[in-house]
């Protein structure tokens, strides 16, 4: 889902955990994230379009989306 | 492995332990049957590819070749899950396609695009070994995650992995198997399995898996007959020999003997007959001789198994499990709207006809997430003592239920309950669903029936008390039998003392069928009895004018019924309440179908024998 949505925009997405970084547009990469609730995420956006991509995403999360798809 | 070498079937004469075919000893597998039918054909042995990929040198001036021959590969694995996600779509709906969507985006990933070609041109190793490697790095981090949905999720990124290697090495795995072939394999997907009932294969039997895994239910959707839980039997076969598959035994036979193949012969096509006999039996009505009505539903627990109840001429359903909705999701927080969305598209097409869902029945032998050990689970934390417990799992549930009925006409069934004060208790929980729902003005049917499951004996001995608070029972015989006679059935050194026809079993059928009438609610029976056409005349015979089964055994019951006259059927189960034992009774409906000529003799054969794919 996070992996869907953020695909649609150009700019280039980053999530960060403890120290590893893998691309937001990756579902092997979310996955292997391991996203377990309650772990603490930093997301980074980079591009044009880059305030909407992050807006985008954080509507995700904050209509709960629970699960990563 | 199991291996038994003993005679399996006292119908079929075989000595399968010496017995020598073509100069080859007959081998006899058991495991779980979890989609019906025979198979009888050759073997085709199906390996997955990912354990022989070889690390190979690659020419430098063919690097750029070796790119594209992955490139290649992988469009054309999308195009294989293209089809793939269009057949499950067709046979199992949108929600079952999902794990294959979720793989072409894999297949279009970064995080395996770019390593893999940047593996190919720095290492110039070959591609399949490439892909391996890649994918084997990702898989390692996800079977490390504390997450069983994610662990899980590393069997996808194996199959996205199996896809490109097989292309790579265009083979063409799925276009060279057999038709006309029983594919033998250590485990399948449910993607392979689709493949493959397209090539028209006989059958499928595999080391793993079991009746709730998803290849069983895809099997079962398409009507390929399947053996799971084989443990170890791909070692003792290979290509070209022949195999007898027992979909309703979970029995498999490698290179039988003459004999063992005429028996299994004619019971494939005794089975042919049955289906098309039941096919005719489908439309018509159940009544009896003189005219009583015997209601027929169906037992049902996935939403792409509604097309049954008309095949099979069930009228709504008597009993949807929705243990499965929460199991395939791997987890307990499904939301009220995703809820609703389901039981809304059920309802909908069940109408007019009822739909009675059973709220989530958890515990005894229904793997739990919440884990729990217990010593003891049967006795333990199940059902209603677990809903009751967590509101914040019952709640949504019965507020989806609620909002549910103003699409269609539904009834909500309790599990396992033991206790009056867990009605009341539940009734008060109710009564805040309903407030809450018109508070938020949804819509919903104020007087949706409420019913309880009777499996446990105590509820059976005291069901007038029970009969005064609720609106419907339901039998549940197959805790109920264990409960009442102290019997695990799936311990094998007491399962031949589990027997439903146990006269003080039907004394407890009895004493709810009179409790009911007495307080004039519906009964209705949904556990396995009601799906053996060799206890249906005793059912009816003791009141029971509704069951529910698995949609499939129907037609055969309703044979029986045709074929019966009500007083009859009621002399018998009077005689059957004084008898002995279940086996007094046992040959006492035998040798009363035999005079009704019921056409039954070969398909009680079938049917006693057929997987129990899972207790009520």
């Amino acid at each position: 889902m996070i992996v869907r949505t953020a695909s649609r925009f150009g700019s280039e997405f980053y999530i960060q955990k403890d120290g590893y970084e893998i691309n937001g547009k990756s579902i092997i990469g979310v996955m292997t994230l391991a996203a377990e609730q309650g772990a603490t995420l930093t997301l980074v956006f980079e591009g044009e379009d880059e305030e909407a991509a992050a807006d985008a995403v954080a509507q995700l999360f904050a209509d709960g989306f629970g699960e990563v798809k | 492995m199991r291996y038994e070498p003993k005679q399996l079937d006292s119908s079929i004469d075989i000595d399968s332990d010496s017995t020598e075919s073509n100069g080859q000893r007959m081998q006899s597998f058991k495991g779980v049957g979890v989609a019906s039918g025979i198979a009888i054909g050759p073997v085709y042995l199906y390996e997955r590819t990912s354990h022989e990929v070889e690390l190979r040198a690659i020419d430098p001036n063919l690097v750029t070749t070796e790119v594209q021959r992955f490139r290649l590969a992988v469009e054309r694995a999308e195009r294989d899950l293209k089809k793939i996600i269009s057949i499950t779509r067709e046979k199992l709906g949108d929600e079952s396609a999902g794990i294959f969507e979720a793989q072409v985006l894999m297949l279009h990933d970064v995080a395996l695009l770019d390593p893999v070609i940047e593996c190919i041109n720095k290492e110039r190793c070959n591609a399949s070994y490439a892909v391996k490697a890649v994918m084997e790095a990702h898989r390692q981090r996800l079977q490390a995650s504390s997450s069983e949905y994610l662990r899980e999720r590393s069997n996808d990124l194996l199959d996205v992995q199996d896809r490109i290697i097989s292309h790579l090495r265009r083979e063409k795995l799925l276009s060279s198997i057999d038709t006309n072939a029983i594919v033998v394999a250590e485990n399948l997907t449910a993607a392979d399995i689709i493949l493959f009932s397209r090539r028209g294969i006989l059958g499928c039997a595999l080391d793993f898996g079991g009746a709730t895994s998803h290849v069983s239910i895809m099997a079962r959707a398409l009507g390929v007959p399947a053996v799971m839980s084989l443990h170890g039997m791909t070692k003792q076969v290979k290509r070209g020999d022949m195999l007898i598959l027992d979909g309703f035994k979970g029995e498999v036979f490698i290179n039988p003997d003459p004999t063992t193949l005429r028996g299994y012969q004619e019971k494939q096509s005794r089975y042919i007959d049955l289906l098309s006999a039941q096919k005719a039996l489908a439309p018509m009505p159940s009544v009896t001789k003189d005219g009583h009505d015997v209601v027929l539903r169906g037992n049902l627990e996935l939403i792409e198994e509604l097309d049954l109840l008309e095949e099979h001429g069930a009228t709504g359903i008597g009993l949807f499990r929705t243990e499965m909705l929460f199991l395939m999701r791997g987890r307990l927080d499904y939301t009220e709207d995703e809820q609703l969305e389901v039981y809304r598209r059920i309802v909908e097409r069940v109408a007019p006809e009822i739909t009675t869902f059973r709220l989530l029945d958890l515990g005894g032998d229904k793997m739990l997430p919440v884990a729990h050990r217990e010593h003891n689970p049967f006795l333990g934390w199940r059902g209603i003592r677990i809903l009751l417990d967590r509101p914040e799992v019952l709640l949504p549930q019965l507020r989806a239920i609620y909002r549910a009925s103003a699409f269609g006409p539904l009834r909500i069934l309790v599990p396992m309950v033991s206790n009056l004060r867990e009605v009341t208790e539940f009734y008060s929980l109710l009564d805040l669903v309903k407030e809450e729902l018109i508070e938020r003005g949804e819509p919903f049917d104020p007087d949706i029936p409420i019913g309880i499951m009777v499996e446990v004996p105590a509820v059976a001995l005291m069901a007038e008390r029970f009969a005064a608070r609720v609106d419907f029972f339901s039998i549940g015989t197959n805790d109920l039998t264990q409960y009442a006679l102290a019997v695990d059935r799936g311990n094998d050194l007491v399962a031949d003392r589990y027997h439903e026809l146990h006269p003080g079993v039907l004394a407890l059928i009895k004493r709810t069928v009179d409790a009911a009438r007495q307080h004039n609610i519906p009964v209705s029976l949904c556990g396995e009895m009601a799906s053996k056409p060799r206890a249906t005349p005793i059912l009816v015979g003791l009141g029971v004018h509704e069951l529910s089964a698995a949609p499939t055994y129907l037609p055969e019951v309703k044979r029986v019924i045709r074929a019966m006259r009500l007083e009859e059927a009621e002399a018998l189960a009077e005689k059957a309440l004084c008898a002995a034992d279940a086996e007094e009774i046992t040959t006492m409906l035998d040798t009363w179908l035999d005079a009704h000529d019921c056409g039954l003799s070969h398909f009680l054969k079938f049917s006693e024998s057929a997987p129990a794919v899972s207790a009520s």
